[in-house]
């Protein structure tokens, strides 16, 4: 166990001779008690040392248990002083850094080409939107937790699952609900929230995975994917202009493409394919 | 389009390697690369021809990698490796300085090949100052293999790492010049090597004509 760890033990103990912390009903469910240190179960201390910090799977816990019914302790939290890291991760690190801040710009940019083509067709279409999503204005920018979530979002990418749903399922051809979608990082979300939208988006992408046996799904003939960025993922929802008219004469916008690049950005707006087209 | 076997300099590996090595700048899904950047590293090590377009070759296959499946498995190994033989430079410098030479002739090819988003690897800076500085000591500066290393390798990277880190050039080119004016037991080329590379950066990393002409007009080829 890391020194950390270690320490945090220590201070609980101290705490714990002041307040008495007697087995509740339900305390041999948990492996932590109350203050956050382990269950102090004299048994299972000794052997929690001499496991040092890997689960065996051959190991039973006191309470009759797998060891694999509770999350094996691991080293802690890894110090990130650079001097300490490798250089493998210290240029994977910086390399998600750079990546991370050239997406803000490329986002921001789509963000303000695509806003002053809404504003202009809600104002030719006479109706006014009552959410005027200002996205720009109000967009994630702390990189600590762009960081963190781009690592969330590559976790869910670097999968055989997602590999095998975006040669099936062409961009164009999506549909909401049904297919999953890349959660959009740069939008401002509570950290339960945020969690949870990569949860799910996860337990969506299973419906991807490799068959056990032969091919149950047919995978369509499609024409290869453009080699696009991860802001490229990014569908940007904008609420409907005309909410009241039926859905078969409006569809809602739900991407946007953006030719990039240095010289202006043309904004060329797409609609999804119809509901009875699959 | 196929980059024969001289761009990336492998006719020094047996056949075996060869095959292995073009797999993996072809298909680098097939084969083993912790493997391949070990065999690269220990090559590169040896081979003084090798350690000056090993970076290359590596970066081909970085590139070959992340377009495969956006992995940097070779990268990290090969970065990792390198780590290890810094570490232990000292120990490698005393049993073989040709070794040595050639380990700070590749990671200075590394850094110059291996980009990041087009920016030079930040972890590798440091490292190869270590290195640069070594060869910038007097004990160093008596051995030409070691000046001349030291000035190749500033020619062709030192305007990048000048720019990631100013200060470290600052305290580099303070020994050189200590070195060139007042270590005695310089030879008369490590004397005209270090004098070049001193106008050299003077001159915004590059020679005047009447420079160039005065240090490169006798040379052959």
């Amino acid at each position: 166990m890391s020194d950390w760890t270690k320490e945090r033990r220590r201070e609980d103990h101290n705490i714990e001779h002041e307040k008495s912390f007697g087995p509740s009903r339900w305390s041999h469910c948990r492996k932590r008690g109350v203050n956050g240190s382990l269950r102090s179960n004299s048994e299972a201390d000794d052997i929690d040392k001499r496991r040092n910090g890997h689960a065996d799977s051959s190991y039973k816990h006191p309470d009759r248990r797998h060891a694999s019914f509770t999350t094996p302790e691991s080293t802690g939290p890894v110090s990130r002083c650079g001097q300490q890291a490798d250089w493998g991760s210290q240029v994977e690190d910086d390399e998600m850094r750079r990546d991370v801040h050239r997406d803000m710009q490329r986002y921001r940019r789509r963000i303000l080409g695509a806003e002053f083509t809404q504003r202009e067709r809600r104002a030719s279409s006479g109706s006014s939107g009552s959410c005027d999503s200002r996205e720009g204005d109000n967009m994630e920018t702390d990189e600590a937790v762009l960081l963190r979530r781009q690592k969330q979002i590559n976790y869910g990418k670097n999968t055989l699952a997602y590999d095998r749903y975006i040669k099936e399922v062409p961009k164009h051809m999506r549909q909401p609900g049904v297919h999953p979608k890349t959660p959009n990082k740069f939008r401002k979300y509570s950290r339960r929230s945020w969690d949870q939208q990569i949860k799910l988006w996860k337990v969506k992408l299973h419906a991807w995975d490799p068959p056990a046996e032969e091919g149950q799904d047919k995978t369509l003939d499609v024409v290869e994917e453009l080699n696009l960025d991860d802001v490229m993922d990014i569908e940007l929802d904008f609420p409907t202009i005309t909410d009241s008219q039926n859905s078969q004469t409006s569809l809602p916008i739900h991407s946007l493409s953006v030719e990039d690049e240095d010289c202006g950005t043309p904004v060329k707006v797409q609609r999804t394919a119809e509901p009875n087209m699959s | 389009m196929e980059n024969s076997a001289e761009d990336y300099r492998i006719q020094s590996f047996d056949l075996d390697t060869q095959r292995l090595l073009k797999t993996a700048l072809k298909d680098p899904s097939l084969v083993n690369l912790e493997k391949v950047s070990n065999i690269i590293v220990d090559q590169s090590l040896k081979d003084t021809v090798f350690s000056k377009e090993a970076g290359r070759i590596c970066y081909t296959i970085v590139q070959a990698e992340a377009k495969q499946n956006n992995g940097n498995v070779f990268r990290r190994h090969l970065l990792n490796r390198l780590q290890q033989e810094f570490k232990e430079r000292e120990e490698m410098r005393a049993r073989s300085l040709q070794e040595w030479v050639c380990y700070v002739t590749f990671i200075c090819n590394i850094f110059d090949y291996l980009k990041v988003n087009n920016m030079p690897m930040v972890a590798l800076v440091h490292p190869v100052y270590d290195c640069l500085m070594r060869l910038a000591k007097p004990d160093a500066l008596m051995n030409e293999d070691e000046v001349d290393c030291l000035v190749v390798q500033l020619h062709r990277i030192g305007e990048q790492l000048e720019k990631a880190d100013s200060q470290r050039m600052n305290d580099l080119f303070f020994l050189l010049r200590d070195g060139f004016l007042l270590q005695e037991s310089l030879t008369s080329m490590a004397r005209l090597l270090l004098l070049e590379i001193l106008e050299f950066r003077a001159g915004g990393w590059m020679l005047s004509s009447t420079a160039h002409k005065y240090y490169y007009s006798e040379i052959a080829d």
